[in-house]
């Protein structure tokens, strides 16, 4: 039997293939992250980095550790949707060191929510600032944690 | 040439086990603050809208960018505020409603500056939170180029910012106008529903400051006892922004108004 004898360039052509497909595989697999692939065509390992950032607001169970009396309060009260950051501001520090003390809260903290605009809904109790008791703070009549105990 | 072959593929094959023991050892030994617990298949996220509860107040644009690092500067936002106003129809026209106004000052960070426009020429006025649609077939993931935006397992759609090459395509792709470029770190950005915090059992920033509860957040393979999310979709209509799309948006609007885009 004789061996039909490969042509020397169609010999070259199969290696230089070869060496091309076997340099893509070993590229790609050296460039591909580990856990490309692991759920879907990116990298998983980006769920965890995403998930390692800090949280910066501490959330109301924290604030409810030491703070339950007011809870109990304010669940009564007309602002028992409202979270404690939501007036108070960041509070993971002050959660992490009672020490450092929160910011106070100023009228412009009430007026964000209560001041009159026709683009509020109805159900929401506005107050025009020029003409609503000027002379006095916001706290001077009202409770905020009690609302609608006061007049 | 056979002893180059088999030291080539034991070469690779020492590589492969030398690779899978390093990811081993990064697994132990670098420090993440990752919560080790969380299982991404056994969670679908969803957020939900009330545009009668919200007040416009801002708190949640702040919030977001005090809890994500959100760069200043008003074009860079994961979430929103837009002020609709709808003006009555000019008398004597047979149409329903008049000129539509919208604007979002800042993204509606520091509230809302009075409308010039007077109250009598107003039909309606509300105030519409945006973010991050959900979508369940979602344009920006398809668009991406290297497999830098995808749909975690939990329903999150999430930008890999070692990954992204910052191309933009994403930002055209998305209907809704929820990413941006993150000028410092040149990467696509977008609402990650506060990743850090729900895979921590905390409520996402904004939801968490809402004082109205105009955002509701919940999982839909969890469901707790009196579920605020099914409560929101037994109690309310329902809808989503742009359904003609066929995103299949699963950030739902109760009370949206036609004119809302």
């Amino acid at each position: 039997m004789v061996r039909p004898k490969m042509p020397p360039q169609i010999f070259r052509l199969v290696l230089l293939t070869l060496a091309i497909v076997v340099t893509y595989i070993i590229a790609r697999y050296l460039l591909t992250p580990a856990s490309f692939r692991q759920y879907g065509f990116y990298r998983g390992e980006a769920l965890v980095e995403h998930m390692s950032h800090t949280p910066v607001f501490a959330g109301r169970k924290a604030c409810l550790e030491c703070h339950e009396d007011i809870q109990t309060k304010l669940s009564k009260a007309e602002h028992k949707t409202i979270g404690c950051e939501t007036c108070h501001g960041v509070g993971k520090e002050h959660a992490d060191n009672p020490d450092v003390k929160l910011v106070k809260i100023g009228d412009n903290g009430c007026l964000r929510c209560h001041e009159a605009s026709p683009t509020r809904p109805s159900w929401l109790k506005q107050i025009n600032p020029k003409n609503h008791y000027r002379e006095d703070k916001c706290v001077g009549c009202h409770v905020p944690h009690q609302p609608n105990e006061v007049p | 040439m056979l002893a180059t072959i088999g030291g080539a593929i034991a070469g690779l094959a020492s590589l492969a086990a030398a690779r899978t023991a390093k990811a081993a050892v990064k697994k132990v030994f670098v420090a993440t603050s990752a919560p080790k617990d969380y299982d991404a298949s056994k969670h679908k996220w969803l957020m939900c809208f009330d545009v009668d509860k919200c007040i416009g107040c801002g708190l949640c644009v702040d919030a977001c960018k005090t809890e994500n690092h959100v760069p200043q500067g008003p074009t860079y936002f994961r979430t929103w505020i837009e002020r609709y106003i709808i003006k009555k129809p000019k008398p004597g026209s047979d149409a329903t409603r008049g000129e539509v106004l919208v604007d979002s000052p800042n993204g509606g960070r520091d509230g809302f500056p009075p409308t010039t426009v007077p109250r009598e020429e107003i039909l309606k006025s509300f105030f519409v939170p945006k973010l991050c649609n959900l979508c369940e077939r979602s344009p920006c993931t398809q668009v991406c180029p290297v497999g830098a935006t995808f749909d975690a397992p939990d329903g999150a759609v999430l930008v890999d910012p070692n990954y992204c090459i910052g191309c933009g395509f994403c930002i055209q792709a998305c209907p809704y106008g929820c990413r941006f470029l993150n000028p410092d770190t040149r990467t696509a950005e977008k609402c990650t529903l506060c990743y850090h915090r729900i895979t921590r059992g905390l409520k996402p920033a904004c939801v968490e400051i809402c004082p109205t509860e105009a955002r509701i957040f919940g999982d839909l393979k969890n469901p707790v006892a009196n579920d605020p999310i099914q409560a929101f979709i037994s109690k309310n209509k329902v809808h989503t922004l742009k359904p003609h799309l066929g995103t299949d948006p699963r950030t739902l609007y109760a009370n949206l108004d036609k004119e809302v885009r």
